[in-house]
């Protein structure tokens, strides 16, 4: 039936029809969105499945120039090597990092928890559980120990137990070594690059080595946190100063007197951006040495000319394979060295956290 | 018959171009939708578990990788003799190619005060191989590390190099804060 204004639809067949249009309205809606549904899937998934994901086009492999390669650094001449090792044993910390010893030939050693000390036959003889990490330990004299945290000193007495916090609120002190005379307590601050001289009370008598030209002192330069005082028998300080490669002799008024080392890979020199980490001097002036990176640990006259080495980096097979995996392991992780009373050399090696007791070849047994 | 024909192609032709109009509509909004779900979150690589394998330089859909190293400057010792820099062994410490580390010359030294130096990564030359990562971890205190650069990323849905990573150091991280970098934690830029 056609409409038109002139025969308008009457009643009766109006109503099917209406309800036609409603069906019909009804179906275009569904198939409508349907529609819509189908594209908008398509769309998402286009999008998330097709259009970021490509085929990666085949690269030619690295060449050899792209390989970071020191191994020819890592194996030493064994006729260089003066020292056997006589003992090891675990400490069962976590990266440790500071080491001393005691009047009483205990080794004490710090990680991030606290201190446990060791008998020489490796018995764990005391742990001291403590609220932060542990920088460095040094023997305090008449028993107990100074102990290194950021922002301050511990003083622990012989039982353990804490006597004094010397509280070092200026800047960001980081102390990284203790060196212990009868008259004073040496800081190596590594978080402000310099020396603080204390008295036996824990008062700051002086900084040493904070850059001043008009003396000829250049500062000292700390990359990262290693940064090493001892006093040597000559009444000197010796300090590292690890971004030169070198140890450099002060008085104790804080005048530069020497300085020697070098910077080189090869076994004579102080390899990387920051060694030696750490040193000790012998009776007779002369040193030991500890390096990072290429975990060397080594003999130096008392004028700095090399003389052999204690250890090589073969001697630190668990610290070669995490430096050579490229493994963050070896990020703030240090080599450390004590001479005890017969002349052996204590080494605390962080990634192996053993305590290696090292004896001179001729005198071994 | 000619009159209902030409209605019913009309018809048709109409019904055709509101279908393709629809489905346009539709793929549209879908093709935003899943955009818009994706942006969620981007692949980044987890320094402190890269390894420097070199995958990044050779595995990214892109002709020059997407990652990068990028190196924070508040960590660097500025050392005269930069481990990332500097060959092993160098001839001498200066700039001469010879005494470089990088196979393709992208970091540049600068000399700042006696004796301290300032680094700094030449973005468009680095390939993100990781060799100078590798000098700095092992000798420095890892100021250089590998980043995804998420101006360059076409955030893959499964990134090539995620797949194949050795260390499984690629994580999601929230697109809004798309960086892990060292010394700022994660969110940084």
């Amino acid at each position: 039936m056609t409409e038109s204004p002139n025969n308008p639809p009457d009643a009766d067949s109006a109503e099917p029809d209406a309800a036609a249009n409603r069906r019909s309205l009804l179906r275009a809606a569904l198939i409508g969105g349907g529609v819509v549904g189908m594209g908008g899937l398509a769309g998402f998934a286009g999008k998330r499945l097709f259009l970021t994901e490509r085929e990666a086009r085949p690269k030619p492999p690295l060449g050899p120039e792209f390989t970071y390669d020191v191994s020819r650094f890592q194996q030493t001449d064994p006729a260089m090597v003066k020292f056997t090792e006589e003992k090891r044993f675990a400490t069962g910390m976590e990266r440790p990092r500071a080491l001393a010893l005691g009047a009483d030939g205990s080794i004490c050693v710090g990680d991030g928890s606290g201190l446990r000390r060791f008998s020489a036959a490796g018995e764990m003889l005391e742990e001291m559980p403590l609220a932060l990490p542990v920088y460095s330990v040094a023997a305090r004299p008449g028993g107990g120990w100074f102990v290194g945290h950021a922002g301050g000193i511990r003083v622990l007495d012989a039982a353990g137990t804490e006597a004094g916090w010397w509280a070092q609120p200026e800047g960001k002190f980081v102390p990284t070594s203790i060196a212990v005379t009868g008259a004073a307590i040496y800081v190596a601050d590594a978080g402000g690059r310099v020396v603080v001289k204390l008295d036996p009370k824990g008062k700051k008598i002086a900084v040493i080595g904070a850059r001043d030209l008009d003396r000829n002192l250049r500062g000292f330069v700390v990359p990262s946190p290693y940064f090493c005082v001892r006093m040597a028998p000559d009444g000197l300080l010796r300090i590292a100063n690890p971004g030169e490669h070198q140890i450099e002799a002060f008085t104790t008024d804080g005048d530069l007197e020497i300085a020697w080392g070098r910077g080189s890979f090869a076994v004579e020199g102080f390899c990387g951006c920051c060694n030696p980490v750490s040193f000790e001097v012998f009776p007779d002036g002369s040193f030991v040495t500890c390096e990072k990176g290429l975990p060397r640990v080594k003999l130096y006259d008392a004028h700095g000319g090399f003389s052999g080495l204690v250890a090589g980096p073969e001697a630190f097979p668990e610290y070669l394979k995490a430096a050579n995996a490229g493994t963050p392991e070896v990020l703030n992780v240090g080599i450390y060295a004590a001479i005890d009373a017969q002349g052996r050399v204590i080494v605390l090696d962080s990634v192996g956290a053993t305590v290696r007791i090292m004896r001179r070849k001729e005198a071994a047994p | 018959m000619s009159k209902e024909s030409d209605l019913s192609r009309r018809e048709l032709l109409k019904t055709t171009i509101r279908g393709i109009g629809l489905l346009g509509f539709g793929g549209t909004g879908g093709y935003l939708v899943g955009r818009e779900s994706q942006s969620e979150t981007r692949w980044q690589i987890d320094a402190d578990k890269c390894i420097q394998c070199g995958r990044c330089a050779t595995d990214c859909v892109l002709e020059v990788s997407a990652v990068k190293c990028v190196h924070t400057h508040g960590m660097c010792g500025y050392c005269k003799l930069c481990t990332a820099y500097f060959e092993p062994e160098p001839v001498n410490l200066d700039e001469g190619a010879e005494n470089q580390l990088c196979p393709t010359g992208a970091i540049a030294r600068k000399f700042i005060e006696e004796p301290y130096y300032e680094y700094n990564i030449l973005r468009d030359l680095c390939v993100g191989c990781g060799k100078c990562v590798k000098g700095c971890n092992m000798f420095g205190n890892g100021s250089m590390y590998l980043q995804v650069n998420h101006d360059l990323c076409i955030n893959c849905n499964m990134c090539a190099i995620a797949v194949t990573c050795p260390a499984q150091a690629f994580r999601q991280l929230p697109a809004s804060s798309p960086y892990k970098l060292r010394g700022k934690g994660e969110g940084g830029k």
